[in-house]
């Protein structure tokens, strides 16, 4: 078993930041021995293409990432399919979905994948700090991953606002 | 009644554009143009700053070639401070431009123009993408996503991260390379060097299919504009600025990158967000020149490393003519022979018996009132200029990017490929996938040229004298 957890957003948007900031924070759980060593994090400020050669080597992937279309503060939690029709018009980043389908098109198969999105408030452009909506939603990120880590033990706390 | 047909966007570049064709009643392409529709406004906003955090600030001008600008930028920053950075710093960046080099140009060859150049400019548009690529060739794909995860990853262990890494500063680097990363990076280069060989031999076995695309692919007289060595060989990180003309006459060499002003002057026109650099002594429009991969290879002696040397010899024969190599259909070729050179020039570097050194940083306060930094980002020659104040605050910024240079080159190449290829009365989608084709040819980065910024769905839209819609063709 695998598993492979990518966080992604703009460290300078504000929210957006929520996905490579609860990366960064499963990171140093993992540097610290509270999460089992299957569990590879990688902190995103966008999805590339070399990706790919990381997915294509683990069972499971679990996506971390911002949402502008949900309420602030609310975490959604989906299965993501491999979608060849996701693409990008931009050649730089990438979307999920497409990842997953070049996994699939060029190795056969790809990893059963989930998207853990949390609801941004603040967007603001030079902006480096979470909203407290946002920290709060952290948190909830943090239960949904091990959840489907299928991982249950209470985590050591970390402060907030060490984050950054 | 003329016409004018509208591509927006133009897909599988950076950023994102719009090409306008201009048709006579006849149907003949009358004009052509390239704009680009956003504004971003750096050199603008960085006024007021610290010039310290000008490497930074400019990294953000894109998430493709950050690399580049930080480099540019701190070479910048360098000037202002009046110090020459340690050689083994020098060296390191040296690895890091290199780098960026190779991801960028694997990024364009294998995921931006295979669709193109494996499956054809008019098979289903459907079909014609990275997709298609997967299926047609899984191996050309993949070696596309190895030699990206390389690149990327030479840079990742040098600067902490992938996208905007802070490693680089003013007067060298933060931190000396540690042994292992060295070796890490070291193990990689036998692998990639296999894939350039490997790609440059299979594309040979392409280029004799595209004598058509080679002689309408902005195929014209232009000069050519890179830095090169003080031996006058390939150059990516410092040197020279030469220009070469179209018959391979040197009209300018050894120019300092200090003196580009001299040489380079600045145009705008009221249709583009894009500047259009010229060479001064020809005036404008006429001192049309290319920059890039084709530019670079035109203007060096040589590649100073054993298999891009022997690329080099035949990319030369490329065409019968003497003199450079004139379609800009060959900057995929071009990009090709690079990556050998990136990939052979980091090995050499790595290898050197002073790159684990300790001293990697110069510390200095600004002591100059303005500072210039040229390097050769992978798509042309990029240019960073500022002036400070007492206090070290930027008080003016002049920023010419690669893509920048190559505008009217662009322009003038979408018009030849319309000329060869749109028929007014019929307009076929694979007319308008080469208009779009060329363009790709230069790889730009709209991002940074322009600053783009959004998305748009493709329209073209046909409209009489008037300006009236009469016929409209979309694309998701």
């Amino acid at each position: 078993m695998k598993a492979l957890i990518i966080g992604y957003g703009s460290p300078i948007r504000g929210d957006d930041a929520i996905g490579p900031l609860a990366a960064d924070r499963l990171d140093r759980l993992l540097e610290q021995g509270a999460l089992p060593d299957w569990i590879e994090v990688q902190s995103r400020h966008i999805l590339t293409a070399e990706l790919v050669e990381d997915l294509r080597r683990s069972d499971l992937a679990i996506f971390l990432d911002a949402a502008a279309d949900t309420p602030p503060g609310e975490v959604r939690c989906r299965p993501l399919q491999a979608d060849a029709t996701a693409l990008s018009t931009m050649a730089h980043f990438h979307d999920p979905r497409e990842l997953l389908a070049w996994c699939e098109a060029l190795y056969g198969k790809a990893p059963s994948a989930w998207l853990i999105s949390a609801g941004g408030a603040e967007w603001d452009y030079s902006n480096c700090q979470l909203s407290h909506t946002a920290s709060a939603a952290m948190e909830r990120m943090i239960d949904q991953v091990m959840e489907r880590l299928g991982l249950a033990a209470p985590m050591p706390a970390v402060s907030l606002g060490n984050l950054r | 009644m003329s016409r004018t047909i509208s591509i927006e966007p133009v897909t599988r570049i950076e950023g994102h554009a719009r090409i306008t064709l201009q048709l006579a009643e006849g149907g003949e392409v009358e004009d052509a143009k390239f704009h680009l529709t956003q504004f971003r406004g750096f050199e603008k906003f960085c006024e007021g700053r610290p010039y310290r955090e000008m490497p930074a600030l400019t990294a953000r001008t894109c998430g493709i070639c950050p690399v580049s600008h930080l480099l540019a930028s701190n070479k910048a920053c360098d000037d202002l401070l009046a110090v020459t950075i340690p050689p083994t710093a020098e060296k390191l960046r040296r690895v890091m431009n290199l780098a960026q080099l190779l991801q960028s140009h694997a990024l364009s060859f294998f995921h931006l123009s295979s669709p193109d150049l494996l499956l054809g400019w008019d098979s289903d548009p459907a079909q014609r993408n990275i997709f298609g690529v997967m299926r047609a060739d899984p191996q050309l794909a993949k070696s596309g996503i190895r030699l990206r995860q390389i690149g990327q990853s030479i840079i990742e262990t040098l600067g902490g991260k992938k996208i905007h890494p802070t490693w680089v500063v003013p007067g060298g680097v933060t931190e000396a390379l540690p042994e292992e990363k060295r070796d890490s990076m070291l193990a990689m280069m036998p692998e990639a060097l296999r894939i350039a060989k490997d790609t440059y031999a299979f594309y040979k076995t392409l280029v004799p299919k595209f004598k058509d695309e080679a002689s309408h692919f902005g195929t014209m007289p232009t000069m050519f504009l890179s830095l090169v060595s003080p031996e006058g060989d390939l150059e990516h990180y410092d040197g020279f600025l030469r220009i070469k003309d179209a018959n391979g006459r040197i009209v300018e060499d050894r120019v300092p990158p200090h003196d580009y002003q001299r040489i380079i002057g600045e145009a705008v026109e009221d249709y583009s967000y894009m500047k259009f650099p010229y060479y001064k002594p020809q005036g404008y429009p006429q001192g049309i020149y290319r920059v890039g991969p084709l530019a670079r290879l035109n203007n060096a002696d040589a590649c100073g490393t054993p298999f891009a040397d022997v690329a080099l010899a035949e990319f030369r024969t490329l065409q019968e003519e003497a003199g450079p190599i004139t379609s800009s259909f060959h900057y995929h070729y071009a990009r090709l022979v690079e990556i050998i050179f990136a990939i052979e020039s980091i090995q050499r570097l790595l290898k050197d018996p002073h790159i684990l050194d300790n001293r990697v940083r110069a510390r200095a306060r600004g002591n100059r009132d303005e500072g210039i930094g040229v390097s050769e980002a992978p798509r042309g020659t990029l240019m960073h200029h500022y002036k400070i104040d007492d206090h070290g605050l930027i008080t003016w910024v002049d920023l010419i990017i690669a893509t920048g240079h190559n505008n009217l080159a662009m322009n003038k190449s979408i018009k030849q490929v319309a000329d060869a290829y749109v028929n007014g009365k019929d307009v076929k989608e694979g007319m308008l996938n080469r208009v779009e084709a060329v363009i790709r040819c230069y790889d730009p980065c709209l991002s940074c040229a322009s600053h783009a910024f959004g998305q748009m769905p493709m329209v073209i839209d046909i409209q009489d004298t008037s300006g009236q819609v009469i016929r409209r063709i979309a694309r998701d």
